[in-house]
């Protein structure tokens, strides 16, 4: 059963409120904060610390801000990051309610204060910086990679223009695990639904004309939880940070099956 | 050095999630999919009632017509006209999704207004001048 309620351990308490500073133009975010226990001490409650910076010493992107708290007023606050260009999906997080890449979330489209949170159910490693390890090992049961009977040839294996086209809006995910976060079937059932990220990797490797492994890969998502966990909620599309549609990749599984099956 | 490695799963707090994630037509037009669901079993069951106590004796029928005749009553009745309607509108829209048709955003957005707009104007549509 779904525990729609977080753990009392689990929930945020209001924070510190750093010295804000002073200027015509300043945003004040308010950031997860979470560390482990020091060896020996109890674990606290998460909170939630208010930053209010200057706009005129940053960047415009969120994570301009987050940057910018960390080398003048927390260094101790702790994400994720590396491109700072939306392609390496390091950065993921949930801001004012949707899950983001800070780096190309510009703070003007936010309105009030801005929220900056973990991606939502996930276990926290410190701070902004989830445990995705669970994501990551789903990801690896699907066998992201090519497989094919055929030995390598001398050169490449070649596809037609039609058959790249069909990987367009697939291969672009660059697996930042918002879709999956962003997700009420994956928070319930994180153990046993493989999430839309997964699922439209999978989708990567079914649509691709190399690949000759498209039965096993269908076949293997061919029970309650895995694909049809699915219940086309779409707050997967809605939230994704490089505009995919996982949803739709996902009902192209779910037919893809049916129709396999059917033949069988 | 922490042991941030090493620390149980279970000493990690969990994200906020439901509590913190904005509600959006997607997820609200899913949940209320779902709970028009549950209401339509519900009122299926006081329906039967309603006719199982209308065919015994007078007294009885009079009495399960001022409990599902008073303003209580009534309201329920259109609460279940309108979670009919829902449920069947939306179920069509996710027969649509089934065939992979209607799946890009802004026809998910169009189509969720669609069926917002027509269960409100059937359930009018049954119980203005009633």
């Amino acid at each position: 059963m779904a525990e729609f309620r977080l753990p009392p351990m689990s929930r945020p308490e209001k924070g510190k409120e750093w010295a804000a500073e002073s200027g015509s133009n300043t945003r004040t975010l308010t950031v997860y904060r979470w560390s482990p226990p020091e060896d020996g001490a109890t674990a606290a409650r998460p909170r939630l610390d208010k930053f209010t910076v200057d706009l005129s010493k940053i960047g415009t992107m969120v994570l301009d801000a987050l940057i910018h708290i960390k080398n003048t007023m927390d260094p101790s606050l702790t994400f994720r990051r590396s491109c700072r260009e939306g392609v390496c999906g390091s950065c993921a997080m949930n801001i004012n309610g949707t899950n983001k890449l800070a780096c190309t979330q510009a703070l003007s489209e936010l309105k009030g204060e801005i929220r900056v949170l973990p991606l939502p159910h996930m276990r926290v490693v410190k701070d902004l910086v989830p445990d995705l390890q669970n994501a990551y090992k789903q990801y690896n049961e699907v066998r992201p990679w090519l497989r094919s009977e055929k030995p390598a040839g001398e050169r490449e294996r070649l596809q037609s223009p039609e058959e790249r086209e069909k990987l367009d809006g697939l291969w672009e995910c660059i697996l930042c695990f918002s879709c999956s976060t962003s997700c009420p079937s994956y928070w319930w059932n994180d153990d046993k639904y493989l999430g839309p990220a997964t699922l439209l990797q999978t989708a990567r490797w079914v649509e691709d004309s190399r690949d000759d492994d498209t039965e096993a890969r269908l076949a293997a998502l061919d029970d309650d939880f895995k694909l049809y966990r699915c219940h086309t909620i779409m707050n997967c599309t809605r939230t994704c940070p490089k505009g995919l549609n996982p949803a739709k990749a996902i009902a192209g599984l779910k037919s893809r099956l049916a129709e396999q099956n059917r033949r069988s | 050095m922490t042991s941030s490695d090493n620390t149980p799963q279970a000493d990690r707090p969990l994200s906020p999630h439901l509590s913190a994630y904005r509600w959006q037509l997607t997820s609200l037009l899913s949940i209320a999919h779902r709970l028009s669901g549950v209401a339509l079993i519900i009122g299926l069951v006081a329906l039967s009632f309603w006719l199982f106590f209308l065919g015994q004796n007078a007294q009885a029928s009079a009495l399960v017509k001022i409990i599902f005749f008073s303003w209580f009553g009534k309201l329920v009745q259109i609460g279940f006209t309108a979670a009919f309607f829902y449920h069947l509108l939306n179920g069509v829209r996710h027969l649509l999704w089934d065939f992979n048709l209607g799946l890009e955003l802004p026809q998910v957005y169009r189509s969720g207004y669609i069926v917002i707009v027509l269960t409100l104007l059937l359930t009018l549509a049954v119980w203005v001048g009633t």
